[in-house]
């Protein structure tokens, strides 16, 4: 633990962690430094100068974004002097900023609008400055209006840290402006339309391109909540108004490395309407599906299972709730059925979705064991530039991959090679350094001669303080090893609640399996990567959209989508997250739970929601590290691309990013 | 702000040849003018908002009051950007540019500009070019070394009569100076174009 420094400021007693800036420490007394640039959780610049605050026994004053506390400071956030110096500043930028605040769509967020309303300035007292630039408004994300820009330069270093190197400044001075690196549309310059830039952006420079009329922040209502496009389970922050989503932002803590989100998470949302949504059940009448009541579709889905009993099969995919995921499993147990499955076993074992938490805020060193998380192939997106942000923050990287990976030229080491082996190589160097570890392992290890690589790469190791080990789950047992000797090692699964699935008790069995095998019924529950019909007797597809099995079904169950859903998940680093509901489900959409109960009910067998005691209990129960041996689980090779691509199909095709996805096609074959 | 120079190209002039550019320069209002506009064309570097926005901000109004169109609102403004900048520049080429204005600012010509008076006959917009009809020679040696065409007359002739004095076309002429030492009778003066009105 980091010393606690004590400190004054503006009167306050304050006490932070030392190395805390002055900006944060104010923020823990209640007192706001005004900026413009500074992003908490990076490193200030110090361009905007309203931060300057005087520090007692420093003649001039002082960036509060870039001081960093002393013990016995003693801090004076506004005098005259400093207030002077903001004045002055804010009245410049308002000299060229457009001052049309009655239309502005971020009006009542804009800082700028913050700090004029702050200084009383009503008009800039220096001469206006009109520049003429055009917008960019060439891609359905993201609006960028360099009219607006206050030259903050937020968007140009969020962009830098996620790698993504998009946005960039040309000129200098009253002239500068926020370009593409080769000056073309967003589109054409490897943007990934992650957003981040949207995030930052204290005014009206860069934001969504729909927001137009669509409503001003004081009129939304804002959840909390999950996404579970992918196994990053990113904290969300949804703006709804009158009931429907209108943007949605990153949700986790200001200044957490977490605080990403990519394009799916935050423009997907279209999907919650449209065409492709299922909005009351339906049942095959000859070869067409129709409409058709709740009372009716549940009869004939209880009276089919009830029907195959043991013979039917229930498989799910792995972001549904933990409370619908344990209604599920109670489900298949009234059934006597043990054909339960879910797509979490594509990718991993039972074990692996036990591991331990890890600490990624404080990770000094990453190793990432045959995973490619990556932003421009939209896998795990979001782990992806948290990754990055951590080594442009000084963190190291060792890469583990059979494969080259784009993230290997940032590596201190890149071990290419057969995984398992390459882990060998790098625990064997590192025990053979005189660093400790169990005897299992030494005596495994004692024939092996590691290569130059792994001894260059079991040197950044032994350095690190705090090592985190990411692994793909196959390969979990195996990278475990290594924080057998130190730090942390987590399975980073493909889905948003992978562990509560299969803490939850939908794991065990492998899903390729139970869906070839010929069962009377299968009930498939969510978007499953299964296009044609399996060989079964009856069909019955619980999805929120009309996916290719959903139209190959026999009764098709209309489920909330995940915005609409009301519950918790387990992310991959073993924390409960809350999902809670943003929107009332479409049409005759029902939560996954619910349906499940009303369908165990017609079987003539009740139910009851799993309790917050259970799923708490749940999420302790992690499988021990102890010393396996150096080898990949078989089986467990679901291309992660290609399941990123099938499990989030009908988000895509049914929103915006269907736009992103024939552009990329187009670039490909182009 | 960060437009700022690559590092691989560094900066050719520096704070000594802004410096330098306005050595012979002596009306105050015309230094200030010089320096803030070498300043910003290399030095500056952009990193800060006072520095970059500012200085731009004091050539807008150096140059109303240079052009004669000035008011004390605009000295007032100079006054506060230099203060500020000094104050509040991330480094010391903000702050020597403030210095370096604050100094001039000092000096009453700034308050004469004002009222149309450059002591220094170098603010081009306050000034007019004129020949003296007494001593004109009608040589035309001005009207050579004249690059803008804007000197008008004839040159002498011997035993005619009936010549004008050569005269300066205000419309044409851009105060460049180049007559001046071109007239060996010094038949050219320059003057306040306020008092040549009155005149």
């Amino acid at each position: 633990m980091a010393n606690m420094v004590n400190l004054k400021i503006d009167g306050k007693d304050v006490k932070v962690q030392e190395g805390t800036n002055l900006i944060d420490a104010a923020e823990t007394a209640g007192v706001h430094i005004p900026n413009l640039c500074y992003m908490k959780g990076m490193k200030g610049i110090g361009a905007c100068r309203l931060c300057l605050v005087e520090v007692e026994g420093s003649k001039a004053p002082l960036i509060a974004c870039n001081t960093k506390v002393k013990e016995g400071m003693n801090v004076t956030t506004s005098t005259d002097r400093v207030v002077e110096i903001r004045k002055f500043v804010t009245d410049l930028i308002v000299s060229m900023h457009p001052l049309d605040c009655m239309t502005c769509t971020k009006a009542g967020t804009c800082n700028l609008q913050k700090y004029a309303y702050d200084f009383e300035i009503k008009e800039s007292s220096f001469s206006r400055k009109k520049f003429g630039y055009s917008p960019d408004e060439s891609n359905p994300f993201i609006k960028r209006d360099p009219e607006y820009c206050v030259l903050c330069s937020r968007c140009v270093r969020i962009c830098k840290a996620q790698d993504t190197n998009v946005l960039e400044f040309s000129g200098r001075g009253v002239g500068a402006k926020v370009e593409t690196g080769n000056q073309k549309p967003l589109q054409e310059s490897g943007c990934t339309f992650c957003g981040s830039c949207i995030d930052v952006c204290p005014v009206n420079a860069l934001l969504e391109s729909d927001r137009w009329r669509k409503g001003r922040e004081w009129e939304y209502e804002k959840t909390d909540t999950v996404c579970l496009s992918c196994g990053s389970g990113c904290s969300i922050s949804v703006s709804t108004k009158d009931g429907s989503v209108v943007k949605i932002n990153s949700g986790a803590p200001d200044g957490s490395i977490e605080r990403t989100i990519c394009a799916v998470g935050r423009f997907g949302f279209d999907s919650l309407i449209g065409d492709l949504r299922i909005t009351s059940p339906m049942k095959r009448v000859g070869t067409e599906l129709q409409e058709t009541t709740w009372e009716d579709a549940v009869g004939i889905v209880a009276e089919k299972l009830k029907a195959a009993g043991t013979d039917a099969a229930i498989v799910s995919n792995g972001a549904i709730l933990n409370e619908d995921a344990a209604l599920l499993a109670k489900m298949a147990e009234a059934l006597n059925t043990k054909n339960v499955s879910s797509t979490v076993s594509l990718y991993s074992g039972a074990d692996a979705m036990k591991s331990g938490g890890a600490d990624l805020e404080a990770a000094d060193f990453i190793v990432l064991v045959g995973i490619e998380p990556s932003q421009w192939k939209r896998v795990l997106p979001a782990l992806d530039a948290s990754v990055r942000k951590r080594l442009n923050n000084g963190a190291k990287l060792i890469v583990i991959n059979s494969g080259d990976l784009q993230i290997s030229s940032k590596a201190a080491a890149a071990l290419k090679g057969d995984e398992a082996k390459m882990l060998m190589e790098l625990a064997q160097a590192v025990i053979s350094k005189g660093t400790k570890a169990p005897k299992e392992m030494i005596e495994a290890l004692a024939h092996l001669n590691p290569s130059d690589d792994a001894v260059a790469a079991a040197e950044v190791f032994m350095a690190a303080s705090a090592p985190v080990i990411l692994a793909a789950p196959s390969l979990y047992k195996a990278a475990a090893n290594l924080s057998l000797i130190k730090g942390e090692a987590v399975a980073v699964p493909l889905e948003a609640n992978a562990r509560g699935v299969v803490a939850m008790g939908l794991g065990s069995k492998g899903f390729s399996e139970t869906v070839s095998a010929r069962s009377k019924v299968l009930y498939a529950v969510g978007e499953l990567p299964v296009s044609s019909r399996p060989d079964t007797g009856f069909l019955i597809v619980q999805a929120s959209h009309m996916t290719d099995l959903a139209a190959q079904a026999d009764i098709v169950l209309p489920s909330a989508a995940a915005l609409e859903s009301e519950g918790t998940i387990i992310d991959w680093l073993g924390r409960i997250k809350k999902v809670n509901r943003v929107c009332v489900p479409a049409g005759d959409a029902k939560q996954n739970g619910d349906i499940f109960m009303a369908v165990a009910g017609a079987m003539g067998a009740s139910l009851k929601p799993a309790k917050e005691a259970d799923i708490k209990k749940a999420v302790k129960t992690k499988s021990k590290t102890s010393f396996a041996s150096f080898t990949k689980e078989e089986g467990l090779d679901a291309d992660p691309a290609a399941f990123m691509q099938e499990i989030n199909k009908a988000t895509v095709n049914g929103s915006r990013l269907l736009w992103l996805k024939e552009l990329e096609s187009c670039q490909v074959t182009a | 702000m960060s437009g700022t120079l690559q590092k691989d190209e560094a900066p050719k002039k520096d704070m000594k040849d802004v410096l330098a550019s306005v050595e012979n320069i002596k009306c105050p209002v015309q230094r200030s003018q010089k320096f803030v506009e070498e300043f910003l064309s290399e030095p500056m570097c952009g990193k800060c908002h006072p520095c970059a926005l500012g200085s731009y901000e004091a050539l807008v109004r150096i140059k109303r009051i240079s052009s004669g169109t000035g008011t004390a609102d605009d000295i007032a403004a100079i006054q506060r950007i230099a203060d500020d900048m000094l104050e509040s520049s991330r480094c010391i080429k903000g702050k020597d540019t403030a210095k370096f204005l604050l100094n001039e600012l000092k000096k009453d010509a700034f308050r004469g500009h004002l009222d149309g008076h450059c002591e220094d006959m170098e603010c081009s917009s306050l000034i007019i070019y004129r020949i003296i009809a007494a001593k004109c020679t009608l040589c035309g040696l001005c009207k050579d070394a004249c690059r803008y065409n804007a000197i008008l007359g004839e040159k002498k002739v011997s035993y005619r009569s009936g010549y004008l004095s050569f005269e300066i076309r205000q419309k044409r002429c851009v105060k460049c100076g180049d007559c001046l030492p071109a007239c060996p009778y010094g038949a050219i003066e320059v003057i306040e174009q306020k008092t040549a009105v009155l005149a």
